[in-house]
């Protein structure tokens, strides 16, 4: 299969956006796919472009929804801005735990994206004043976008907010796209394929862990700003090692070789759990079962096991030209 | 001053609690170099079955005996039908089949005994304080703190003074080393997994009386075990212990000097430890 191209992923993000309306009855559950795969392209970065496996994405997905929450209850800003500080409180976020994490390498630093999301849990938890603590902050108005006075677009359907969500999603997709293909994403890559040789071919690898980190940071943040926008709360689950658990398991799912696979992963747990939960309660535990499987049996995850079928279909329809080189390209 | 007194032995208490939680991890880590994610999951089932073993009648010194060797049994079972065979693959995929585990254990409790938690009884024996002048103290805590030193001493027995402890510490330098000299390393890793397990359900079974069982005291009790671990320094006894009195003793005076905020002072005092020394209290560069 040829190698996912840049364009082609861009196509194939512009299609979700635009299918998603046609195919779906309702706007929040499509909002909902597009907010989840910001963040799990935020964790793609780390897991898939770096080699960072961070349980802390909770973290940054929470301040998002605690900073818009707060501008939005508190302060009458607009909504624009209360955005762009949820993804530079994010950020700063991102820098604040990187630091610390950064230093450990491995198992190490799991571990610490771990301690630091329960820190991060037990810090919204204990100031009750600012987070709401336990309730979470209610009543997170959605504002119209406009400008001096002049609306713009009114976000009160929920396919309008989608609208809004959308474009958002497409215009960080592109970026990312860019950024992945800059020469700051193919230094990723060293990074993530062999750590010391990109050391000692004298990049910084520690500033550009914490470059993407602080990246990742932020647009997991907008996501959970999103969220709270949209669902008119900022809860304390949404900072609780249970949102880290989930969007990690979603970049799993979808698998981490490319951008798009994100959107796939992301889209497949809010659509299957969205199914699921309606029927059984616990269907977390399937879930599990299916972490279990992908690890042992399709770690390219759904995106790999796409491009497994692909190859077999096409190797049936041209006998003899078997390419078996692809199956370990990345 | 008094208050303080008893906070540091509170502290003890639940600091040699936190050592039995850590210490399975920290052996794992040191041998099989992967974090149980699912450890907390062993945790929880140590708890619960001690719960269930009370509620059919049988009484906890029993619960206390038997529960470690089931939880251990099936940690082993597991390790031999599913871990075998990440051990090959990418380091990520470790610990995502022990979060993929431990999300199945979580849901399986919920199924079994709902999403609400319960008290355990302490046992009978147990119940009350010790009065020594002006000092009380509660009389379960004190068994913990006994029973686990005691533990302790056997577990560090086991691994120095066994020639199972020297293949565990060895492997942990070099598992092809040992496995060249003819120990079967696969049979090591699991009696190691089934170990580390058992404590953690130990662990469990000790804390029900004290806290109760609720479906989420596994991924509590992971991240206590992740922070003592990274302040203690990985893969070593001694930084368990030292890791897990500290962060017990500082709950503890916490909890009296701003209760609502203990638990964050937990991941402050690691955050704290990190920027002092970044391998931890014991660690090895």
């Amino acid at each position: 299969m040829p190698r996912l191209t840049t364009h082609l992923q861009l196509i194939l993000a512009l299609a979700v956006t635009l299918v998603l309306p046609l195919v779906m009855q309702s706007g929040s559950l499509a909002t909902e796919v597009l907010i989840y795969a910001l963040a799990v392209l935020g964790c793609n970065l780390l897991l898939g472009y770096t080699g960072l496996l961070s349980f802390g994405q909770g973290i940054f997905f929470g301040m998002g929804s605690y900073t818009v929450g707060i501008l939005l209850t508190r302060s009458g800003l607009p909504l624009p801005v209360a955005l762009v500080a949820a993804v530079v409180v994010g950020a700063l976020a991102a820098l604040l735990v990187g630091w610390f994490a950064i230093r450990q390498r491995g198992t190490y630093f799991v571990m610490l994206t771990l301690a630091f999301s329960q820190l991060f849990y037990f810090l919204a938890y204990s100031l009750p004043d600012l987070t709401g603590g336990d309730n979470g902050l209610l009543d997170v108005p959605r504002p119209a976008i406009g400008v001096g006075g002049h609306e713009l677009l009114s976000l009160a359907s929920p396919w309008q907010f989608y609208a809004l969500v959308a474009a958002s999603f497409f215009l960080v997709f592109w970026l990312l796209l860019r950024i992945t293909n800059s020469v700051f994403g193919r230094t990723l890559l060293a990074i993530r394929d062999n750590e010391a040789r990109a050391a000692a071919v004298g990049y910084n690898v520690r500033l550009f862990k914490l470059a993407v980190f602080a990246l990742s940071g932020a647009v997991t943040a907008l996501a959970g700003a999103f969220l709270a926008i949209m669902t008119g709360i900022a809860p304390l689950s949404s900072i609780e090692y249970h949102t880290s658990e989930m969007i990690l398991v979603m970049t799993v799912i979808g698998g981490t070789g490319n951008l798009f696979a994100s959107v796939l992963g992301a889209a497949f747990y809010v659509l299957f759990s969205d199914w699921l939960s309606s029927l059984w309660p616990r269907w977390l535990m399937l879930l599990g079962f299916l972490l279990i499987a992908v690890s042992l049996f399709m770690q390219k995850g759904l995106w790999g096991l796409g491009e497994r079928i692909w190859l077999a279909v096409r190797r049936k329809g041209t006998p003899g030209h078997a390419p078996k080189s692809t199956e370990n390209g990345s | 001053m008094n208050v303080y007194l008893l906070q540091v032995i509170n502290g003890i208490g639940v600091g040699m609690l936190y050592f039995l939680l850590a210490v399975g991890l920290s052996i794992i880590f040191g041998l099989l170099r992967f974090v149980n994610f699912a450890h907390g999951a062993f945790y929880l089932l140590g708890a619960y079955f001690c719960f269930q073993a009370i509620a059919w009648g049988l009484n906890f010194w029993l619960a206390l005996l038997i529960v470690p060797f089931v939880v251990g049994a099936l940690a082993w079972l597991i390790e031999k039908v599913l871990l075998r065979y990440v051990y090959a693959q990418a380091h990520e995929f470790h610990i995502l089949v022990t979060v993929g585990l431990a999300l199945v254990i979580q849901e399986l409790v919920i199924v079994i005994w709902g999403p609400l938690g319960d008290n355990v009884a302490t046992p009978a024996i147990l119940q009350g304080v010790v009065m020594w002048g002006d000092f009380i103290y509660p009389k379960y805590r004190l068994f913990v703190i006994g029973f686990t030193s005691v533990f302790a001493c056997l577990l560090w027995w086991l691994l120095e003074g066994t020639r199972l402890g020297s293949a565990v510490r060895a492997g942990s330098e070099s598992t092809e080393m040992v496995s060249l000299l003819g120990i079967n390393v696969f049979r090591v890793f699991s009696l190691v997994f089934a170990l580390g397990a058992a404590t953690a359900a130990l662990a469990g079974v000790l804390a029900a009386p004290i806290r109760g069982v609720e479906p989420f005291m596994g991924i509590e009790a992971l991240g206590i075990a992740f922070v003592i671990v990274v302040v203690g320094g990985m893969g070593s006894f001694s930084g368990a212990l030292v890791g897990g009195l500290l962060i017990g003793i500082v709950q503890s005076i916490m909890s009296t000097l701003w209760p609502e905020g203990a638990r964050l002072m937990i991941y402050v005092a690691m955050a704290a430890v990190l920027l002092l020394r970044p391998h931890g209290l014991l660690g090895r560069g």
